[in-house]
């Protein structure tokens, strides 16, 4: 009996949101991202008192690829370490997966989804590969044997230099394990700043191929790069920024096509 | 041919590393003048071996202690210099403790806590020491290092928790106010006088061509205290995910901060396993050398320091190797000058082996 009773509470739950999930859908058809992951809306954000965005608007919807390119000094990184809680937030808000994670510290953020690959200093270098992917699933009780194969599967030059420690690595195996350690808790957005910084120029197609085949198995990509052209050819959408403000938004090949953009910011 | 080859090779390194030469030049003249006196009988084999056993001991002491330094360096990024009085307390609040339980019935209570200030008892006429008393010392040592654990948690939530972010020199400078305040509240409590803790333990003579080499049971606790210790250390480090969390730590904090580490949950950590040992530390420091005054921990700050710093700053493994150097060199050193200059010594050793390897034995700050 009382089981009936439990499986019918448990059915009309089900029907509820159901309809709850179209009804939202439905009223927000007329928005460009209806099932927008990431949504950064008004950013002021900066370093102690130094402000250097200003207004920054940026979507991000689900599985989605998004790059942010941009001249030196544009705030490119400074977005993504404001999504990822590491700046001085000043303004505006930043919503993931429906929730308000405006202003949360980094190690609550990371239970929320999101994994971040800084530019520099991304692996423990006195820890061995294993260890370093063991860190990355630190906030879980037990590492996840899945998700640890998953990336092996992935890099399997990690696998081979499971013991090895992290800084006798050259910068292109370091960039993997950092993206592997990232990848520990089989996160829905993954933030990459500069991936291709500092690799040797046959290595940096490589590189962009294993964030294709990361984005294609369903993670949702936000990524900063210099290189802005392959960047651009790469992803679905992306962003200029220029002087800590939106410039230009549109699919990548749009903007790549644009005389504007490859004028102003792409070099001729 | 060979010789010519031999003569360029030798050439080139003392052109390139004079330093190294002059120190094994050093090296051999030394060692030569030791067999001098061996043969002439001025020193006896056992005698030396005497020595380096105590040096050992004394050594394991410094490197138990030089642990929890090097442990909130690499992960503070700051030189406590109340790390010495930490010594001292878990050294009075331990002892204190196994008088308590020693004495209890036979002496007054207050005199007993007190650890006998100013000859109101001794330890001696308790007759405390591993086998005389032996629920008594193991509950000191216990003791002991709970109580260092606490006092060094409050003065990290209530002195260094809120300067966390400023430089290490606030923080040093900061660690001097504590240390000298700690210092001289345990002065005021325990008052200044040097008493004798232990009666005499049983030894046993290790025969050695000629002579023997006594060992006695607190010198056979200190090496079964401080190895366990150590050993654990290394497990804990290596093989637990806290440890592994300190290290990452010790080597990324900003890195650590973005993978989830809970950074403030692993700093205590840190106070909690640093202050443990430091404060067991304190409590054998002084079962093995059987007296006990408020300047001992301060004293051997100076000789741990030069062990830390030897061994390669915020290296567990350095600290302990380079508290074997410092303690061998100090204990050593009397075959050739007065003992009056066996600090001495320990420092210069620790200024020559520097200045050939800046970055310490065990360079890197990492605390693998």
């Amino acid at each position: 009996m009382s089981a009936d009773a439990d499986s019918d509470i448990a059915t009309e739950t089900v029907d509820s949101d159901d309809a709850d999930a179209a009804g939202v859908s439905q009223e927000t058809v007329p928005d460009r991202e209806p099932d927008a992951l990431l949504e950064v809306r008004d950013l002021d954000a900066g370093y102690g008192d130094l402000q250097i965005l200003t207004d920054v608007d940026l979507d991000v919807a689900d599985g989605e690829y998004v790059t942010i390119v941009g001249p030196n000094g544009a705030g490119k990184s400074t977005v993504m370490k404001s999504v990822f809680g590491l700046t001085n937030l000043m303004g505006g808000t930043v919503l993931f997966d429906g929730g308000d994670i405006t202003g949360l510290r980094p190690e609550d953020i990371i239970h929320e989804g999101i994994g971040y690959v800084p530019q520099n200093d991304n692996v423990f270098a006195s820890l061995t590969v294993r260890e370093n992917l063991e860190m990355g699933a630190y906030i879980l009780d037990e590492v996840p044997q899945d998700a640890l194969d998953a990336v092996f599967d992935r890099f399997p030059i990690l696998e081979e230099r499971e013991s090895q420690k992290a800084g006798t690595m050259s910068g292109g195996q370091q960039q993997m394990l950092a993206m592997g350690r990232a990848l520990m808790l089989d996160p829905s957005l993954l933030l990459l700043d500069e991936p291709s910084a500092g690799l040797a120029p046959d290595l940096v197609d490589d590189m962009f191929d294993r964030i294709d085949a990361i984005n294609d198995d369903g993670t949702a990509v936000l990524m900063v790069e210099q290189n802005a052209k392959e960047a651009l050819r790469r992803c679905d959408r992306g962003y200029v920024l220029a002087n800590g403000k939106n410039r230009y938004m549109d699919d990548g090949d749009t903007l790549l096509n644009d005389e504007q953009v490859r004028q102003d910011f792409l070099g001729g | 041919m060979g010789i010519s080859e031999t003569y360029t090779r030798g050439r080139e390194l003392a052109v390139t590393r004079p330093g190294s030469v002059l120190l094994g030049l050093v090296g051999v003249v030394l060692l030569f003048d030791l067999l001098v006196s061996l043969v002439t009988g001025t020193q006896s084999l056992s005698g030396v071996g005497s020595l380096v056993w105590d040096g050992l001991m004394r050594g394991l002491v410094i490197g138990l202690a030089g642990i929890g330094l090097s442990m909130t360096y690499s992960i503070l990024n700051f030189a406590n210099f109340a790390h010495g009085d930490y010594i001292t307390a878990g050294a009075f609040s331990g002892w204190a403790t196994t008088y308590l339980i020693a004495g209890l019935g036979r002496a007054d209570v207050g005199a007993l806590l007190l650890v006998g200030a100013s000859g109101s008892v001794f330890g001696g006429t308790l007759g405390i020491g591993v086998t005389g008393t032996p629920v008594a010392v193991v509950a000191g040592i216990v003791v002991a290092g709970i109580s260092t654990v606490l006092l060094a948690l409050l003065i990290d939530r209530t002195v260094f928790k809120p300067i966390r972010d400023e430089d290490g020199i606030t923080l040093l400078i900061t660690s001097v106010g504590v240390a000298f305040a700690l210092r001289y509240l345990m002065q005021f409590v325990f008052s200044s006088s040097v008493r004798g803790t232990t009666a005499q333990p049983p030894s046993l003579s290790l025969y050695l061509v000629d002579g023997a080499v006594r060992i006695n049971a607190h010198d056979i606790a200190l090496v079964v205290v401080a190895g366990s210790l150590m050993l654990g250390v290394h497990l804990l480090l290596q093989l637990t995910k806290l440890g592994k969390a300190m290290r990452a730590m010790a080597d990324n904090e900003d890195l650590a901060q973005i993978t989830g580490i809970p950074t403030e949950r692993v700093v205590r950590a840190v106070w909690v396993v640093g202050g443990g040992l430091t404060g067991v530390a304190g409590y054998i420091f002084i079962l093995w050398k059987g007296t006990l005054g408020f300047n001992d921990g301060w004293l051997l700050l100076l000789l741990i320091f030069a062990a830390v710093i030897l061994g390669g700053i915020g290296s567990i493994y350095g600290a302990i190797v380079g508290g074997l150097a410092i303690g061998l060199t100090a204990s050593l050193s009397v075959i050739w000058i007065p003992s009056s200059f066996s600090r001495a010594a320990a420092f210069f050793v620790m200024i020559v082996l520097l200045l050939v390897k800046p970055e310490g034995l065990f360079s890197g700050r990492s605390t693998a």
